[in-house]
């Protein structure tokens, strides 16, 4: 391919669980509130993009679903080396579950383009279903492959690694393909002080950085807003429940030398049951 | 307030009830235990609907595979054979589930699959397909009755009394969530392995096997599989040990986890877990993670290092049969569900436990390295 490939990677913002921001006292969670961050698998799928473009030249573009502060995870991305980005972003999309949330994605990558290779993190920490990548390829008709952990091209096809369970599996697909990106995939590079200087520069710019992140919304990228949000989810949570707390009955060491209180587990506990021969 | 009830519309048709469908999973002729206990989720689910329970098993020469289904619950067995679908293939096993489902005159009321790496990569296409409900890593399920209020949808709005109640814990917060879908059969959800539990196999139970047609096409093989490799020796399967040592953020890095297979390795058939916060961080490969996102495991001996037991780790280990908590933090969750917790540096608790545990195996007991004070 002498223009190189089309690459897509698809990122998402969700609140910080390390934070306690945000976090009311009845453990629910206030959004507005809580620190952002971009999804922790998103970022296997981000260097996973990277590399693509690296080693086998081509363009990347991220795209992302959410409120308008998203564009803060959309300028990292421009800081990692992403060439472009387009944030799809509409009140309508409020209560989307992954179905609607991957006809809404679905509208925007082919309003972007035509991709050779589409990534995706594994999954979110938010929503925590993997769902919306292969909801994405199915929508897209494209093969996928979940859970790579390490992938090369050659030619049209790529070769992959994907984890089963106790085991591996080598698949080798033709392009376009949609790739949901393990986190035993190689961890993110850090940016490059070129790469974050020049994305500084171009926030301070407002018009200079529209060039470069896109902002989209239902109408511009031709979703039927039925299809999506409320209406377009065939799932709602009905309830939640409290989850009663358990136990209740743990024995606590404490206060004495190190020494002590493990042994003193040691014995009540007959650690010596487990113990190889 | 009559009017408005007499105006209510009828909702029957969106959810009527039906057959429960489970389906099935072998890796290279290997029956998947998720498999069992999903017969067994949906043996109850549709015996609470007065439905059969059926079971869609894809492979090659499945020999007794079709059999077994039967005497773990399921009352008809759909099987495809054929050697295209020997090893998964996304788009070939989708094609026969999808061709599977518009062939029947009524689509099943419910359909799981187990939230395996084939389970995750298979349903969420299925759902988009049909365009139906999908709920991922359902810790309990149930069939009950809803009362839709939304005014969102005026046509959705009444009283719905077969859904699936599909519960899974929600994000960072001590809650769980009942996920429903009552608008479109099939109502869809995978359930994690280890959370079900299978019923006792009955060798006198008896049912139907029907083979079903597998017509694949040209654009399946788009992708293929070049090789399966299965690492069983690498030892011991997660889900398997006897003995779990797992390890949390409060470890302080990534060496933390050698100190932990060294304790490991005091133990019989034991291995090494980790909390998903770490595995985010690049401490330890996936394969290790314990909870919601990761394995559920049920071992006789849990310890858990630096962990602090938030509700997405806990559901994956709080079945275990002992479990020791080492935290620094007095006031962690982990020590509400715990057995025994150690108030400590996990670190230095661990290094001392390994010491002691040497010392018992060496004949000298505990008593040789801990002085009395």
């Amino acid at each position: 391919m002498s223009s190189g490939l089309n690459i897509f990677v698809l990122v998402k913002q969700v609140p910080d669980q390390g934070s306690k921001a945000g976090i009311n006292p009845d453990g629910t969670i206030d959004r507005a509130k809580a620190k952002r961050m971009l999804n922790p698998f998103d970022r296997f799928a981000l260097q996973a993009a990277l590399h693509a473009k690296k080693n086998y030249g081509g363009k990347v573009s991220a795209i992302s679903m959410g409120p308008p502060p998203a564009v803060e995870i959309l300028l990292e991305c421009l800081e990692h080396g992403v060439d472009d980005a387009y944030l799809l972003s509409d009140r309508r999309l409020a209560a989307s579950d992954t179905l609607a949330t991957a006809f809404a994605l679905f509208k925007t990558v082919a309003h972007v383009g035509k991709p050779d290779l589409v990534f995706c993190g594994l999954q979110t920490t938010d929503g925590d279903t993997a769902q919306v990548g292969p909801q994405l390829a199915e929508r897209m008709g494209l093969p996928q492959i979940t859970y790579c952990e390490d992938f090369s091209i050659e030619g049209n096809k790529v070769h992959g690694r994907r984890i089963i369970e106790g085991g591996y599996q080598k698949v080798v697909s033709e392009m376009p393909l949609l790739i949901t990106v393990a986190n035993s995939y190689h961890p993110l590079e850090y940016k490059s002080f070129r790469g974050a200087w020049r994305v500084q520069r171009l926030a301070r710019n407002e018009e200079e950085l529209k060039k470069y992140i896109h902002t989209v919304d239902l109408d511009l990228v031709g979703a039927d807003p039925e299809r999506t949000g409320l209406k377009g989810s065939p799932t709602i949570v009905a309830a939640t429940e409290k989850v009663g707390e358990i136990g209740g009955n743990c024995r606590m060491h404490e206060g004495q030398s190190i020494d002590h209180l493990v042994k003193d587990v040691v014995k009540e506990t007959n650690l010596a049951q487990f113990m190889t021969v | 307030m009559t009017d408005n009830q007499e105006t209510q519309p009828d909702v029957s048709q969106f959810c009527p009830k039906g057959d429960v469908l489970v389906i099935g999973e072998q890796i290279l002729g290997d029956l998947q235990p998720v498999t069992l206990e999903l017969l067994g989720a949906g043996r109850i689910l549709a015996d609470k609907m007065g439905q059969p329970l059926k079971c869609l098993i894809m492979g090659h020469n499945l020999g007794d595979i079709p059999q077994r289904l039967i005497e773990y619950g399921a009352d008809e067995v759909f099987v495809a054979d054929s050697p295209e679908l020997h090893v998964y293939r996304t788009l070939p096993y989708r094609r026969v589930v999808c061709d599977f489902l518009d062939s029947l005159s009524a689509p099943p009321h419910t359909c799981l699959l187990g939230s395996t790496t084939t389970g995750r990569d298979l349903a969420p296409r299925i759902a988009a397909h049909f365009e139906t409900g999908l709920t991922a890593d359902c810790t309990e399920l149930d069939i009950g009755p809803y009362e839709h209020k939304s005014k969102v949808d005026p046509t959705k709005i009444g009283l719905y009394p077969n859904c699936l109640y599909a519960i899974r814990p929600s994000f960072g917060e001590s809650l769980k969530a009942r996920i429903l879908g009552p608008w479109k059969n099939p109502q869809m959800a995978t359930t994690r392995p280890g959370v079900m539990v299978p019923n006792k196999q009955d060798p006198n139970r008896q049912g139907k096997i029907t083979p079903i047609p597998v017509n694949l096409k040209q654009e399946d093989f788009r992708l293929i599989v070049a090789d399966t490799v299965r690492e069983i020796s690498k030892g011991v399967k997660l889900t398997e040990a006897d003995v779990i040592v797992a390890g949390g953020f409060g470890l302080g890095g990534p060496e933390g986890f050698d100190l932990l297979r060294e304790l490991a390795a005091q133990f019989e058939n034991s291995a090494v877990a980790a909390s998903r916060k770490v595995v985010d961080l690049g401490w330890i490969p996936y394969q290790h993670q314990v909870g919601q996102t990761g394995k559920t495991v049920r071992p006789k001996l849990y310890i858990a290092a630096g962990i602090s037991g938030a509700i997405q780790h806990r559901v994956g280990m709080s079945k275990s049969g002992i479990i020791i908590a080492i935290n620094k933090d007095p006031d962690s969750p982990i020590f509400k569900f715990a057995h025994h917790g150690i108030v400590g540096d996990c670190n230095q608790v661990i290094s001392e436990m390994i010491k002691q545990l040497k010392a018992v195996k060496s004949g000298k007991g505990v008593e040789a390295v801990v002085g009395s004070h």
